[in-house]
């Protein structure tokens, strides 16, 4: 039974190399049906390595390793096994991933204290509240009215980017771009304090 | 999970679209002949350079002294190790080893070096360990491995960013290395303190700054879909 099992795992390699050979002689349906079996493979990789994440953030990552294989399609030797290969760059994208996720998570934390002061306002009559809430309104101080304006959208009242960008009437590239520098000069005031 | 569905959906439409954009394509080739080749060039770019600035007067004499051509010889291998590992770590599965391959003849150079500036103290004491200024040394092995850097980093841009940088780093080392190799030819500075900080020093700083740039140039494609 298992002499079957691995000799099946053989065939599948096998066909895997077959597919990847026509891939790269140009061979677009080929292609389409090796990035589909890569997908199922990969989308059980990802299961397995990143479990915390949602399912529509594990699908991120799997398309994310989709588009890397496509850009290295090059780099594979035919003579060299498939498989390998394919888990080497999945292993590259999943570790990006992770520092790309734990970063997130850390401005995120640095965060949260921000907006449950604002949400929570009436509730957190404390000399802790009175703390953050200055500590707050000397981080944004530092800000450019725009960087102001995306914080206030995207952080505090959660919009997401499209809402922001009809409401304020900047493009969703500029809000990303605010975004981005107000976390970094926030969380640089924050911390120093 | 009708979320998960479309984004299942998005995943198919984007194999769809990769799918209709290929095109044949010819295998990246070994990465050892890879390096080997940009050796070639390098080589010939240095020669040139030393053939356009003139040779050291005292170059047939260096050419018979066993340091000179030991020290060469280790520069001029670490420069293709070093060039062989980047482009090994822009290959999915690429054997481990051909990644550390710098390290032998990279501790050799150094070794040999070191080796040389304990000889200059045994023989001149103080004076064999003086260090004078000499930034010139970081201005020609900037520009000398300056044209191979840069095809070196087009051919590390056709693989892919696993480690960019550690590719870039030892991208840098591999062309900084080439041009210290071909500087010895024209510029007389044999003292080994004065090659392992002035030369060797420039060479580490280029590769640092490359490698610290490594996340910036070299980096996967962003989803835009």
């Amino acid at each position: 039974m298992a002499a079957k099992s691995n000799q099946d795992t053989a065939q599948e390699r096998r066909a895997l190399e077959d597919l990847m050979r026509q891939a790269q002689a140009g061979d677009a349906r080929a292609y389409q049906l090796l990035l589909s079996e890569v997908a199922i493979r990969v989308r059980r990789l990802v299961s397995r390595r990143a479990p915390w994440l949602s399912p529509a953030d594990r699908e991120d990552v799997v398309q994310d390793i989709l588009l890397s294989v496509h850009q290295a399609r090059a780099t594979w030797d035919p003579a060299r096994p498939f498989l390998p290969w394919m888990v080497a760059i999945a292993r590259a994208r999943l570790a990006d991933n992770a520092r790309r996720y734990a970063r997130r998570a850390t401005i995120d934390l640095a965060l949260s204290d921000l907006a449950e002061t604002f949400c929570d306002l009436p509730t957190n009559y404390n000399s802790e509240s009175v703390v953050n809430l200055l500590t707050v309104r000397k981080a944004m101080k530092g800000l450019t009215p725009a960087e102001q304006q995306a914080v206030n959208l995207l952080r505090l009242r959660e919009m997401s980017l499209a809402e922001a960008s009809a409401a304020s009437g900047s493009s969703v590239a500029a809000l990303k771009v605010a975004i981005h520098r107000a976390m970094r000069k926030m969380k640089v005031t924050i911390w120093k304090d | 999970m009708t979320h998960g569905t479309n984004k299942i959906d998005e995943t198919d439409a984007l194999i769809a679209r990769l799918a209709q954009e290929t095109r044949p394509l010819r295998p990246l080739a070994n990465p050892v002949r890879r390096g080997f080749v940009w050796g070639v060039f390098a080589l010939f770019f240095g020669a040139l350079m030393v053939w356009a600035i003139g040779p050291r007067p005292d170059l047939p004499e260096r050419l018979t002294d066993a340091r000179f051509l030991l020290e060469q010889g280790a520069a001029l291998a670490t420069g293709l190790a070093a060039a062989v590992a980047a482009l090994a770590l822009t290959v999915p599965g690429a054997p481990p080893l051909l990644r550390v391959l710098p390290i032998a003849p990279g501790a050799v150079w150094i070794g040999t070096l070191s080796l040389g500036c304990l000889r200059d103290w045994w023989q001149f004491g103080a004076q064999g360990l003086r260090i004078t200024p000499d930034p010139a040394c970081f201005v020609y092995i900037a520009l000398i491995g300056s044209l191979p850097a840069l095809v070196l980093f087009g051919m590390v841009r056709r693989g892919a960013p696993l480690s960019p940088r550690w590719t870039l780093l030892l991208g840098a080392l591999a062309a900084a290395g080439f041009g210290n190799f071909a500087l010895r030819f024209f510029h007389m500075q044999d003292a080994a303190l004065m090659v392992l900080v002035w030369q060797v020093g420039s060479v580490a700083l280029l590769a640092c700054v490359a490698g610290l740039c490594g996340r910036r140039l070299f980096a996967w494609p962003v989803r835009t879909a």
